[in-house]
């Protein structure tokens, strides 16, 4: 029993970090609808400007919101400078993935060029270990855990309660309509570009802490379980991608705690299976509406 | 009308067959160097690898050319880049092995993947000195394989000795879910087994995850003395760290593969436990060779006096795979010299001559000496880093076995030798 609490509690440091990313990549795919897998190299950016920024001698935290921010402004530029002009050229969706596919394998070779293929550490940032409820935790994973929680709030305040939140949503639903209403929804576009960037970088940089060290396929490492929390969860939703991030987090740490850890991704991934089976929309989905939240 | 065509074609026939026996056999090597194909990761995640395992092919080949080449002919390495993924190797080795000039040698071959390079650098015979540990060519019969390294079995056994010498009866064994690592069970398992060792875990954990916490905390739950651990530097870091963090910075002695011994291990490793567990709780198993013989500082000099291989000098002169390739060039190049031509179908056949000992054979630790003594008619015995070197009927050749300890970021010193015989038992 101690083992399965304990297990549950590394399941949901873990998934704290996926849901951070996973928020950043349902928010984008929400309002753009572009698969950008190139999210997972602009998490390694993050990473590596974080690296950079440490080396300044700056706080943890702040390198955390201020790579965030840099990653958030990347990732206006990406939409701007290649996605935006290929949409409007009429490139097909399956041809923006590999635009992105592309894409995120350019960034990676870019850190490599500049920071070298090395492994890199920011070294030991884990702080002092807490025990409460039977989970042992380091404080870098619950103060992690608290910025995923406040930016959800954050998020969900954003959403719901400002004319900028009922604009995204709007674009989201209809974006003709909502341009046809005069909405600028270019300019929503940036501003949720810029969002999912930011998590994506922040993510980066949780993900540094979490495992010691990383290299330059740091994110595409996490890409694919991020994607999962989200699809999990319901596309486009962002509650959903946080509900998503931690039963993936979870269903990891238990199963390799009581089965081979090795194949702790394939019961994770089993798992998603089965529940979009029962659910296709996802957890939070619905059939009438698949963006319940955004839309 | 028959007799006018078939005259001519008689005619051409001898010419052919005059030059056939005036020339040497085998094809004949074209204008410009030798090439020795560097078979490793050059790009990706596993790009160090390729660092490294060229290092002791630069310093075979400068001094095979101080002394004058093979054959008139200088000795080039040329990098393959394998990216240490199977789907880009099989492309990569064969534009390799159909552009490259005079590609009669490859060394590297590392275990990522061996499964595919092997068999397509046999099939164009071309001779290779491999680095990987896959057991499933313990008895190949892959006429142009020559592996002067431990399969990935005999290092497991080894492991597990080492830690029975050391009084360790409960370990538990963790390794990353990949065929160089997991190639160590089959031998930790016999072992461990014929030693009366517990093991108390044998588990394997997914590369690069964000946690190892579960598993950390059920290694802990069963009380082992000592681990036996095998992963990236990544992943070791990420699973040391949540160790630590369980047992309030409390680590378990640690034996793991001399592979380890590499500066992203290091760095990774002392960023998240602390210098202090490296140096006083981590050993390092693999092949052992002497470090005080003329051949060991042969060898060594040339990787300091290369610019490329200098400042790794002290980190791969004392481990085994690339010392491997360096032996296993000198004794591919003595070969071509026996032989008189570098075409792989003809030299081959001369690999064994150049290391079985034999009456009145001058025994010799670098090329220069073995030329030397081959231009004087001699017989020779190539006695080189790796001390003297049998090889079986697969053409395998496993020697003894040591401990190490980190003694800086990249070098290390032996703390215990294990004969190759008593780990070839404990596989029996």
């Amino acid at each position: 029993m101690h083992l399965l609490v304990q297990s549950i509690g590394f399941g949901v440091a873990a998934g704290a970090v996926l849901a951070l990313g996973a928020v950043g990549f349902t928010l984008q795919f929400g309002i753009s609808n572009v698969l950008n897998i190139s999210y997972g190299a602009l998490m390694s950016v993050g990473a590596f400007l974080g690296l950079f920024m440490l080396g300044l001698g700056w706080n943890i935290w702040l390198v955390m919101v201020i790579a965030g921010l840099a990653v958030g402004a990347c990732s206006v530029v990406l939409n701007r400078g290649l996605i935006t002009p290929l949409v409007r050229k009429g490139l097909a969706p399956f041809g923006l993935v590999i635009v992105t596919v592309s894409a995120g394998i350019v960034l990676e070779y870019v850190i490599v060029a500049v920071a070298g293929p090395a492994t890199q550490t920011y070294g030991n940032r884990s702080g002092a270990t807490l025990n409460f409820l039977g989970w042992t935790l380091t404080t870098a994973q619950v103060v992690i855990f608290a910025i995923a929680v406040v930016l959800m709030l954050g998020l969900h305040l954003l959403l719901t309660q400002t004319q900028l939140g009922r604009a995204m949503r709007a674009t989201s639903a209809n974006r003709t309509l909502a341009r046809s209403c005069g909405i600028a929804t270019s300019r929503i576009s940036d501003i949720a570009w810029f969002m999912s960037g930011t998590f994506c970088g922040m993510a980066g940089i949780a993900l540094a802490i979490t495992i010691e060290s990383f290299d330059f396929t740091l994110g595409s490492i996490f890409l694919i379980p991020m994607i999962a929390a989200a699809v999990l969860g319901g596309v486009g939703q962002p509650y959903g991608a946080m509900i998503g991030g931690l039963v993936v987090g979870v269903a990891s740490s238990v199963s390799s705690a009581y089965w081979d850890p090795a194949y702790q991704s394939v019961v994770a991934f089993g798992i998603i299976i089965v529940m979009l089976l029962v659910r296709p929309r996802g957890l939070f989905g619905s059939t009438t509406a698949t963006r319940k939240l955004l839309a | 009308m028959r007799k006018a065509l078939v005259l001519p074609l008689v005619g051409v026939m001898a010419v052919v067959a005059g030059c056939g026996s005036s020339a040497p056999s085998g094809k004949a090597i074209k204008p410009g160097p030798i090439n020795i194909g560097v078979i490793a990761p050059f790009s990706g995640p596993a790009a160090e690898f390729g660092t490294l395992i060229s290092a002791p092919c630069y310093a075979a080949s400068d001094l095979i050319n101080q002394a004058g080449g093979v054959l008139g002919h200088n000795m080039q390495c040329t990098p393959v880049d394998d990216t240490g993924d199977p789907a880009d190797a099989v492309p990569n080795v064969t534009r390799a092995i159909a552009t490259i000039s005079n590609f009669d040698l490859a060394v590297g071959l590392e275990t990522n993947t061996a499964a595919t390079t092997v068999p397509l650098v046999n099939r164009a015979q071309i001779n290779m000195v491999t680095t990987n540990g896959l057991t499933n060519y313990d008895t190949t019969t892959d006429k142009y394989f020559w592996r002067l390294t431990p399969a990935d079995d005999a290092n497991g056994a080894a492991m597990v000795q080492y830690a029975y010498n050391k009084g360790y009866k409960r370990i538990a064994v963790v390794f990353e879910n990949n065929s160089t690592d997991t190639g160590n069970t089959p031998g930790i398992e016999k072992a461990a087994a014929k030693l009366g060792v517990k093991l108390v875990t044998n588990t394997t954990i997914p590369a690069d995850a964000s946690s190892y916490s579960s598993v950390a905390s059920s290694v802990i739950s069963l009380h082992p003395q000592a681990i036996i651990f095998d992963a990236d530097p990544q992943s070791t870091a990420t699973f040391l760290s949540n160790y630590s963090q369980l047992t309030g910075g409390k680590l378990l002695p640690m034996i793991t593969a001399t592979d380890s011994l590499t500066p992203d291990w290091y760095n990774s490793v002392s960023a998240a436990v602390g210098t202090g567990f490296i140096f006083n709780k981590v050993d390092l198993v693999g092949s052992y060779f002497s470090t005080s013989t003329q051949a060991f500082y042969t060898y060594r000099n040339a990787l300091l006096a290369n610019p490329k291989t200098h400042a790794l000098a002290d980190t791969l002169a004392t481990v085994g795979p690339p010392a491997s390739i360096y032996d296993g060039i000198n004794i591919m190049a003595l070969a071509m010299l026996m032989a008189k031509s570098a075409d792989p179908s003809v030299y081959n056949a001369y690999v064994n001559d150049v290391v079985t000992p034999k009456a009145g054979a001058v025994v010799v630790d670098n090329f220069a000496a073995g030329k030397k003594a081959l231009s004087e008619g001699k017989k020779i015995q190539y006695v080189g880093v790796l001390g003297a070197v049998t090889f079986n009927r697969y053409h395998n050749f496993a020697g003894a076995f040591a401990a190490a300890r980190f003694t800086g970021s990249t070098t290390s010193v032996n703390a215990a030798i294990m004969p190759g015989s008593e780990i070839s038992k404990l596989l029996g």
